[in-house]
């Protein structure tokens, strides 16, 4: 039997869930030895493989067009996908400029902070990704499975990776569940 | 009895016992949010859905009060589909983000809730309607985004204080938790007990000061007893990492059941006098740090310069009853001075003490009275100014029509609520109760025989007092018409005569009479005889006990003029700047001690943190003054507590 493979890749977050993941030391081995850890924001490749993957896992939410095309193109080509982290799952602490316009918290960003020495410029080059309202995962594509935490733990990550990689369903309950 | 079958458990409980607490008793969970076991059963978040047989939908357990026979089943795939219907409904109506909210972890019941259904996500997201924040009361913030609408807290502003500032506004989604007529939380009519955040299940309602400092699972509880006022409410002071970082109404304390005023909750922890960390000693005019040997070796030196009757001493009725004793022993007996007394020399309490004594018996009720009471008659007492959960005790059972009639000649912060109020002219409170007595007798109510010319007694009380006749009827016909009245007074206000007429009104009226008494040891102090006026007549040494106390400026004028002055106190002030040699002692929660409150119920508060190094307790710097004047003293303030006549009866 060949090994499920799991790729991962991050969107509107800090990376703190990655470093969760990392934080599950020698057991990352033990997730090698069950999985084929394919593309990550950590390993060499960085798009999940053409051919498709078993499991694709998404850190943060949406927060520009750029996290909506990398999350349909994970949907795509997973065929179980993972909100990890808080920010996947409810929208988390950049969610907390949804109480704003779009226009407010650039010109916040860019022109009215404390630091901002001349006048300041909203970024406007075409190519950079468009600020949208910050969404959970689940409000652009389809998730399977969701795994709060801010971060979660590397109990919780490696309970929920072990279980996908031996093809059962994780249930997250107890000290393995917290949103925060 | 009703028998009823839980999950198959069956079980016998009292009849109306809701299913809620019926399934409580049979040890079965049922989550909840809106209830709270000391507050009346709302049913308004529906998350305590149970199935019974017969019934066609879903019943919230904490309304439904059990009959005989039923069958109740708490958990069944369709009861956990509601409940997570529900805490869906909860999460998606405002904005509950938890990694950046103070009760995240184990304090948030919503959070807990959604945690005991498994649940890993919202199926519905919020709607980002932003809610406004009310940050404008000094000691809590209402964060509206977190509100999840379950009305503890106004179940809590209504049925535990009786104040009524906390409401809402609108209906459905569009509901809103407001204080009176929707103003700022600080400048509305709240009295600041914060029963409101001791209640609230989510972050709504957040305590500034221990916010972010610690939750359920890191700090750690010790029940104490207030030493705000002698009423000695039960207290929980939360600390942590033995620093206090709120203290909470204890739930269990059978004084207050759980409530608690701004004087409890908030003063202790925002008190931000600065500590005395070091004994000190007057040298070439300036205080200098010294050891404790260096100054107990002058404050002693100081007294036994002094001589016979050279010493005043005065402590604050704040100190434990061992602490108060053993300053009565070094002073008064040991040193045989004439002027050793409290604080709370003015309270009068030791007139209460003298009539105990001629009537051999013991006059006032108990605290429960207030709960069976059909009226209140409050004489001198501003129950808003002081003494406050007394007067919250009184506020919430107005809902059941008790009358209020307040009397005081006076400005009464309780005057806009009273359903009469009684405003003499000053020093006309004898006449008054006369008129009063005289009144209940015109309308044929007394209770005990009455010889006078009633309409002409009232009459007369209505010229003196400048109260209109029917005014001391309609007093007298509220209070002698209700059942089992209760008769508040402070006994600083009045005079032996102006109480000989509370008496003998209290007999014809059949009331109940319930004395504050001051400080929280103040009664105590009484008993143990310090209990006159003090001045310093010619002493030529004042000895301060003063605890973590406050003195008034009155006081510290009086005491300037003694030539020398030891003070043993917990905080700087302007009298430990002027005295010649000062103790560092321990404050409220670093002592334990003993302390009997208003109604003769003794109690332990206990010692909570532990003071920083080198300061000691009051008793410890007592008991070491004594030991260096060779003077003797022994344990027995217990026996010296009941050893004189109390106007209640003494539970030692």
């Amino acid at each position: 039997m060949t090994k499920p493979k799991i790729a991962s890749d991050w969107l509107g977050g800090c990376a703190g869930c990655h470093m969760s993941l990392l934080d599950m030391d020698e057991r990352i081995a033990k997730v090698i030895e069950l999985a084929d850890l394919r593309a990550t924001p950590i390993t060499d490749l960085k798009h999940p493989d053409e051919s498709g993957v078993d499991v694709g896992v998404l850190e943060g939410g949406i927060n520009n067009s750029t996290n909506e095309e990398v999350a349909h193109l994970m949907r795509k080509r997973c065929k179980i996908l993972v909100a990890l982290g808080d920010c996947a799952v409810f929208g988390g602490v950049p969610a907390m400029r949804n109480f704003f316009t779009i226009e407010e918290t650039l010109r916040r960003a860019y022109i009215e902070t404390e630091s901002t020495d001349s006048e300041g410029k909203i970024p406007d080059d075409p190519e950079l990704a468009r600020p949208t309202r910050v969404r959970a995962l689940q409000e652009v594509v389809p998730v399977d499975i969701f795994v709060p935490g801010c971060p979660p733990d590397a109990d919780t990550i490696f309970h929920v990776l072990a279980e996908l990689a031996q093809g059962r369903r994780p249930v997250l309950k107890d000290d393995l569940l917290h949103w925060h | 009895m009703v028998t009823i079958s839980i999950d198959g458990q069956k079980i016998e409980v009292p009849e109306g016992t809701t299913v809620l607490n019926a399934a409580r008793k049979a040890g079965i969970h049922i989550p909840t949010l809106c209830d709270h076991p000391h507050l009346k059963p709302y049913g308004g978040c529906r998350l305590c859905m149970v199935d019974i047989e017969g019934f066609r939908t879903l019943q919230a357990a904490c309304t439904l009060p059990a009959t005989n026979n039923m069958m109740i089943k708490t958990d069944s795939e369709d009861i956990r589909k509601a409940r997570k219907f529900v805490l869906t409904l909860i999460f998606s109506e405002r904005n509950h983000f938890c990694p950046y909210c103070q009760v995240s972890g184990s304090d948030c019941e919503l959070q807990n809730a959604a945690y005991y259904e498994g649940m890993t996500h919202w199926p519905l997201q919020p709607n980002w309607q932003p809610y406004p924040m009310d940050a404008s009361h000094p000691y809590f913030i209402l964060e509206h985004n977190r509100c999840i609408l379950c009305r503890r807290c106004i179940r809590a502003c209504s049925d535990l204080v009786g104040v009524n500032t906390l409401g809402v506004e609108q209906r459905g989604a569009k509901t809103f938790v407001i204080a009176d007529l929707n103003v700022p939380l600080g400048e509305s009519t709240c009295v600041s007990c914060g029963m409101c955040t001791q209640v609230c299940p989510t972050g709504a309602l957040i305590d500034r000061r221990s916010a972010y400092r610690g939750q359920n699972t890191t700090v750690d509880r010790r029940s104490t007893v207030c030493v705000g006022c002698s009423i000695g409410c039960g207290l929980q002071a939360v600390t942590r990492d033995g620093l206090l970082i709120r203290i909470d109404g204890d739930w269990n304390a059978a004084i207050n059941g759980g409530v608690t005023c701004k004087v409890g909750r908030f003063y202790p922890v925002t008190d931000d006098r600065e500590r005395i960390t070091t004994p000190m000693v007057r040298q070439n005019g300036a205080l200098k740090a010294a050891t404790w040997e260096e100054a107990i070796q002058a404050a002693a030196e100081k007294i036994q310069a002094a001589g016979v009757n050279g010493t005043a001493a005065l402590a604050s009725t704040r100190l434990p009853a061992e602490s108060l004793f053993l300053f009565r022993q070094v002073f008064a007996e040991g040193l045989k001075s004439d002027m050793v007394t409290s604080l709370e020399e003015g309270s009068k309490t030791a007139l209460l003490s003298d009539i105990a004594a001629r009537q051999a018996k013991p006059f006032e009720g108990s605290l429960d009275a207030v709960n069976q009471a059909g009226a209140f008659l409050v004489l001198g007492a501003d129950l808003i100014e002081e003494h406050e959960v007394l007067g919250f005790f009184v506020r919430r059972r107005f809902p059941e029509g008790v009358q209020l009639i307040v009397i005081d000649s006076d400005e009464n912060s309780m005057q806009y609520m009273v359903h009469c109020g009684l405003a003499p002219r000053k020093h006309t409170e004898k006449a008054l109760l006369h008129g009063l007595y005289a009144a209940v007798a015109k309308l044929g109510q007394n209770q005990t025989a009455y010889t006078g010319q009633a309409d002409e007694e009232v009459a007369l009380a209505s010229q003196t007092t400048g109260i209109a006749s029917d005014l001391l009827l309609e007093a007298a016909f509220k209070l002698a018409g209700s059942s089992n009245p209760v008769i508040i007074y402070n006994p600083r206000t009045l005079d032996e005569a102006v109480l000989a007429e509370l008496l003998q009104l209290a007999q014809t009226t059949g009331a109940a009479l319930l004395s504050i008494k001051g400080g929280a040891n103040a009664f105590a102090a009484a008993q143990f005889g310090l209990d006159r006026p003090f001045a310093l007549n010619g002493h030529t040494v004042a000895y301060v006990a003063l605890g973590d106390d406050n003195l008034s400026e009155k006081m510290i004028k009086q005491l300037e003029k003694a030539p020398s002055l030891i003070v043993q106190a917990s905080h700087s002030s302007k009298l430990t700047a002027q005295a010649d040699v000062v103790f560092p002692v321990a404050a409220w929660l670093e002592q334990e001690g003993h302390y009997l409150n208003f109604t003769g119920q003794l109690q332990v508060a206990h010692k909570v943190l532990d003071p920083r190094e080198g300061i000691w307790t009051n008793e410890a710097v007592l008991a070491a003054i004594a030991q260096r004047l060779g003077l003797v003293y022994q344990d027995g303030w217990k026996d010296a507590l009941v050893s004189r006549a109390a106007p209640v009866h003494i539970v030692a």
